[in-house]
């Protein structure tokens, strides 16, 4: 039987199409705690947030340390299982310029998040989270998300629900081998 | 009709296109539905019950009313009477005991696909008959295995159709011993 050419070449378009569509989604399903390109490079938006004590911390003075900012709350089941080895990858990176930063994105009153903190252990600056901090950082449409920031202020990976503690360990050894290139600006 | 070559060639197109690109948490979103309820008959003058049912997204599961640990959000349904209806006891299903893999020694309490609620309602003796329409909101806060979701309301609204009650059997009254003239 005689192949019609047209048809021949409507069905390679189609199927290279779907192909096309096939591998994007691939593609786009990996992001965990793999930079993605909307994340690799960009610098970290800044925010200026309330500690758990009134005070208030921002995030552009931390420029030198490598910054692991941690969403949480205290509803999140999962962050009560990766926070205690944020404290202990606080003590052991510390001194290397390691800064863990959690973030409560909670309706919960100060008071009973400081308790929680407490009741966990938490060696890290624990602030007052705000829509507009998590929609800077992509909206935080769950919880935990992490964000790993070198000491250059810039976004390096992120990871979407937990992880086990060798995959935070690692990225957070890859933020501490970051070199500080940008200099440190003086705090406003 | 297509060659065998074309049709093989349109497969692994479509194969290719539908690869399990295996979804990360937080990529679908958690809901709870509820299962249109047909309008219930309840008496005037009497406690009536009235059952509710719910359905958790699958890959979903939601803190059930008493979660096992403190902090977790339980799932509460408040709800809106109509005047002189009487909003009596809501009562919730036992949580499941389940484990996920991130705490797999801990057992949380949960809903997961279908729960039922029930909900005591009484109109007072003096309601007119009729259509009534309760409105309210589920709260509920759902996880996946590795990722939890901010705490969300579903509306719910139905509706009950209230009627008198039954007239009391008739006694006959008791008889005199006695007989008149």
């Amino acid at each position: 039987m005689k192949r019609d050419p047209v048809v021949i070449i409507v069905v390679a378009m189609v199927v290279a199409l779907m192909l096309v569509f096939g591998f994007n989604m691939a593609r786009k399903s990996k992001g965990t705690s793999v930079p993605g390109p909307q994340t690799k490079g960009d610098v970290a938006p800044d925010f200026t947030l309330q500690t758990l004590d009134g005070k208030t911390m921002r995030l552009s003075d931390l420029r030198g340390q490598a910054v692991l900012l941690n969403f949480w709350a205290t509803w999140c089941a999962p962050c009560k299982i990766e926070m205690p080895w944020f404290v202990e990858l606080q003590k052991q990176y510390g001194p290397q310029g390691l800064q863990i930063v959690g973030v409560a994105m909670d309706d919960a009153s100060t008071k009973d998040i400081a308790d929680f903190a407490k009741e966990m252990g938490v060696n890290y600056p624990v602030l007052l989270g705000k829509e507009s901090v998590g929609d800077a950082y992509g909206g935080v449409q769950f919880l935990p998300e992490n964000f790993y920031i070198d000491r250059n202020g810039k976004l390096t990976a992120r990871a979407f629900g937990l992880k086990n503690r060798s995959e935070i360990e690692d990225d957070i050894k890859a933020i501490l081998a970051s070199k500080l290139t940008t200099p440190k600006q003086a705090p406003k | 009709m297509p060659s065998t070559l074309t049709k093989m060639i349109l497969s692994v197109g479509l194969l290719t296109a539908l690869l399990p690109a295996q979804e990360p948490p937080g990529k679908k979103i958690p809901s709870i539905t509820m299962t249109p309820l047909p309008l219930t008959t309840v008496t005037r003058g009497k406690p009536n019950t009235v059952a509710l049912q719910f359905h958790v997204s699958s890959g979903f599961h939601v803190n059930s009313n008493t979660p096992s640990a403190q902090y977790l959000i339980p799932t509460v349904l408040k709800l809106d009477a109509p005047t002189d209806i009487v909003l009596g006891r809501i009562t919730y299903p036992a949580g499941d005991q389940m484990s996920f893999a991130f705490a797999p020694d801990e057992k949380l309490s949960v809903y997961s696909g279908e729960f039922d609620l029930t909900v005591m309602v009484r109109p007072l003796a003096s309601v007119l008959p009729g259509d009534y329409e309760f409105h309210g909101q589920l709260r509920y806060q759902a996880c996946d295995n590795s990722a939890c979701y901010p705490p969300k309301q579903l509306p719910v609204r139905f509706q009950v159709k209230v009627v008198k009650a039954p007239p009391a059997p008739y006694k006959n009254p008791a008889q005199s011993p006695h007989i008149h003239n």
